[in-house]
């Protein structure tokens, strides 16, 4: 291991959780921007680019794929030149209502295949530094400036990631409805309001865990209620549309978190690919499009973008053990951009491929500089141009 | 010996209820009411050689059989969490658990309950013993094998993963060697490797060529690779940090450093006659060293549930352990648990309140708020005080009081 997650999540948490409600500043951005929500959903381990979405006029795929390719007849046509991989049907509603995005050949230049470094490029959005914060923490510290509240969640259990962590807020994680609920005895609120209400001079260790302690008492508190008041739609059931329902109960129950950080891991398919990458694949458009019907049900999809994206594509050829191994970029999927979606960015040639893989024609970095600036409301961090979403 | 490491000489006054508390929590892992009791009554020395007691129950030892059988993690972390609740071997399982957060193996690649189980018996065995001993032992740990991947670096085909970390958290830190070490000492620890789950030399597939490793040249294998770790001075360092940031305070001084390190190289590399002098020195009673570090959640709910007297599933505990952000066996990665503040996440706050609730709820009828609060909190603060002394004027508000003090951010602080 070179770097030291770790020591980067808690640079995060150097400076304090939330920011306290004295301190919020109530100025005001416009309205439409501020209610916004961004979900990104990470695939972890890699998703196969051109098995998601297929350039089935090229000659070359079926001759880098003998027995991965996907027949031209199964697929969801996308446009004359690229289909959908059969297992994403569940998408097409979500295509037809313009709200599917595809964005062709996403990465960064001087791809790194492994996949922590490549999942800390894309976190911390600085591909030749060590970053200590990620791009959605450091969104979520500015949101956090101007009005308070938890600006960000993390909707999984494990570590929290890079993309995450920023200087001042820290986003907790929310892996399942019950894991802010919390249990009580009679006289124990009661008890902990009388013990706390002696302004103790507290400073250091004690001062941090009792705001720790606090926030987490309130953001339980408000989390009840915006579940209680959240739609309550049909998912299937697998734990990403598990993840994706709790996201929607929040956004309609009126929680203020902007940010949510989802992921599904198995797409690292060296072997044997074939029937495990259609089966996340499923669970993925399934989730997904259940997500979106739920928002639409409750007039709550022009609010929400979500992002869909890996830490690299695979390789071009198929491997020796009807797998593929780690390449570089990959397509990227939106939910919900503006621009009534379809196919965006330069599709890859798989005749001028370099070093066996796709060469990326979208810098990552202008999709996150469009969701910054356009998406969210914020001034534009990274120094390259938004990808225009419109 | 340095003047930081002096022994503690407390008068009359000064082997309080909070000195003892003190040295219980951060030695072992607390204390029932009687041990704190028997503690107050025999003075230091005879409660520290208490902690250096192995004593575990032997049907303990007798249950691991039939539950390795089984190839359950959850078991093998329901049988550790036992030994510590026990409290039969303090000291031992404490040292345990902190060569267990330095040498982090994680089952999540592991895969082998057996594998683990038989690092967890080297750490126990060695850990009080001699720290080379130690590292020549996890340097030939099958789980370290296969973890970090020590078993496919051969001659020709160097895997570097576990040279690094041996140099850059295992035994001397960030600083003490270059690219070039890291790649020599691959080639020397080539050839170490598994057969079945056992330790093996192949010595067709070590590198027996010459190496130069932190300025020697010779054609090393791995027990030279280590012998010249450990003579490095910043090794003897490394390990003084580690111990005075497991038992004294997150941020030890140089000077502390450099006063332990000398302890360590006069007893030879002992740890248990290191600790022995640093367990009873008036650096480790000093005020600044007091409730000094955030607990982690094994100390956290083994201190609770043993002042409690609570009678709680060992099982349970290491699952709650678990879900507070210390899944035993299961590190989240190489450099162990970050540990201090990153253990205060929102939801493992909500985590460790519940499960803190949940040991409250079983532990009332033998117990109440004002006991637990004497023994766990004995710094005694007032405003906690009062609201359960007002809690506890409401017997079926008791098991409330007992979750208030647990719950109390003091408490927190070990």
């Amino acid at each position: 291991m070179t770097l030291t997650r770790r020591q980067l999540v808690v640079a995060g948490l150097r400076v304090g959780l939330f920011v306290p409600l004295a301190l919020r500043a109530r100025a005001a951005p416009a309205r439409e921007t501020a209610e916004r929500v961004l979900v990104v959903l990470q695939l972890t381990g890699g998703n196969d680019g051109l098995n998601t979405v297929v350039p089935h006029r090229q000659d070359a795929y079926y001759r880098l794929r003998p027995t991965l390719a996907l027949p031209r007849s199964k697929l969801h046509a996308l446009d004359d030149e690229h289909g959908l991989h059969p297992a994403l049907g569940a998408l097409q509603p979500v295509r037809d209502a313009g709200r599917l995005t595809v964005v062709h050949g996403v990465g960064y230049p001087e791809p790194d295949r492994s996949h922590f470094r490549s999942l800390e490029v894309w976190h911390g959005a600085d591909p030749r530094g060590t970053p200590h914060t990620g791009w959605l923490g450091r969104m979520a510290d500015r949101i956090a400036a101007r009005s308070g509240g938890m600006p960000a969640l993390c909707v999984d259990d494990g570590e929290l990631p890079l993309a995450l962590v920023g200087e001042r807020v820290f986003a907790p994680a929310l892996p399942d409805e019950s894991s802010l609920a919390l249990a009580t005895l009679p006289g124990l609120a009661a008890g902990r309001e009388s013990a706390g209400t002696v302004d103790h001079d507290a400073t250091g260790d004690l001062a941090f865990l009792r705001a720790a302690a606090r926030a987490s008492y309130e953001a339980a508190g408000r989390l009840e209620q915006a579940l209680a008041r959240g739609s309550s739609a049909d998912y299937p059931d697998s734990p990403l549309a598990r993840r994706l329902r709790l996201v929607a109960r929040l956004v309609t129950g009126g929680f203020d978190t902007r940010i949510f950080h989802l992921s599904l891991g198995g797409f690292d398919t060296h072997a044997h690919q074939a029937a495990a990458h259609a089966a996340l694949l499923e669970t993925l458009a399934r989730a997904l499009a259940a997500f979106e019907a739920d928002l639409a049900a409750s007039g709550a999809e022009e609010r929400v973008l979500t992002l869909v994206h890996g830490e690299f594509g695979r390789r071009a050829a198929e491997n020796g053990s009807r797998g593929t191994d780690h390449g570089a970029a990959a397509p990227v999927l939106l939910l919900g951009a503006p621009g009534g979606g379809g196919p965006r960015g330069t599709p890859p040639d798989l005749n001028g491929l370099v070093d066996g893989d796709v060469p990326f024609t979208t810098d990552f970095r202008a999709l996150y500089s469009a969701i910054e600036q356009d998406w969210m409301g914020l001034e534009r961090t990274l120094p390259v141009a938004p990808f225009p979403l419109r | 010996m340095s003047a930081v490491l002096r022994a503690w000489r407390p008068g009359p006054e000064g082997w309080d209820r909070s000195a003892a508390a003190h040295l219980l929590r951060r030695a072992g892992f607390g204390a029932t009411p009687e041990e704190l009791e028997r503690a107050l009554a025999e003075g230091l020395d005879a409660t520290l050689e208490r902690l250096f007691e192995d004593r575990t129950p032997p049907e303990l030892d007798g249950s691991i059989q039939p539950l390795l059988a089984a190839e359950s993690l959850e078991l093998l972390q329901a049988w550790w969490m036992a030994r510590i609740v026990a409290g039969g071997a303090p000291l031992r399982e404490r040292v345990t658990l902190v060569w267990h957060d330095l040498f982090a193996t994680s089952h999540e690649k592991v895969q082998d309950v057996r594998l683990m189980h038989q690092q967890n018996e080297l750490l126990r065995r060695e850990g009080l013993g001699d720290f080379r001993r130690l590292l020549q032992g996890i340097a030939r740990d099958p789980a370290m094998l296969v973890w970090l991947d020590g078993r496919s670096n051969r001659r020709g085909h160097p895997n570097e993963n576990f040279a690094r970390e041996v140099l850059e958290l295992f035994a001397l830190g960030p600083g003490h060697y270059d690219e070039r070490d890291v790649r020599e000492a691959a080639r020397a620890f080539s050839g170490w490797g598994t057969e079945g789950r056992s330790f093996v030399h192949a010595p067709e597939h070590h590198d027996d060529g010459p190496k130069t490793i932190l300025g020697h040249t010779g054609c090393f294998d791995g027990a030279g690779a280590l012998d010249l770790i450990l003579a490095h001075p910043a090794c003897a360092r490394h390990v003084a940090r580690v111990l005075l940031e497991a038992f004294v305070v997150p941020a030890p001084t140089q000077v502390e450093i450099d006063g332990l390190a000398g302890t360590l190289l006069a007893s030879d590399w002992d740890v248990g006659r290191t600790l022995r002098v640093l367990l009873r020195s008036e650096l480790f009673f000093a005020p600044r060293a007091r409730r000094a570090r955030i607990a982690a959640p094994v100390e956290c709910l083994a201190v609770a549930s043993r002042a409690l007297g609570a009678r709680v599933p060992p099982r349970t505990l290491a699952r709650r352990a678990g879900a507070m952000g210390q899944a035993l066996f299961r590190p989240p990665s190489v450099k162990g648990w970050e540990g201090g503040r990153a253990w205060i996440h929102a939801g493992h706050w909500i985590a460790r309140h519940n499960a803190l609730v949940e040991l409250a709820e079983n532990a009332a009828v033998s117990c109440t708020g004002a006991e637990v609060l004497r023994d766990v909190l004995p710094e005694d603060p007032a405003p906690l005080r009062e609201a359960v002394e007002r809690l506890a004027r409401e017997p079926s508000s008791e098991p409330a009081a007992i979750a208030l003090v647990l719950t109390a951010p003091e408490f927190h602080l070990f």
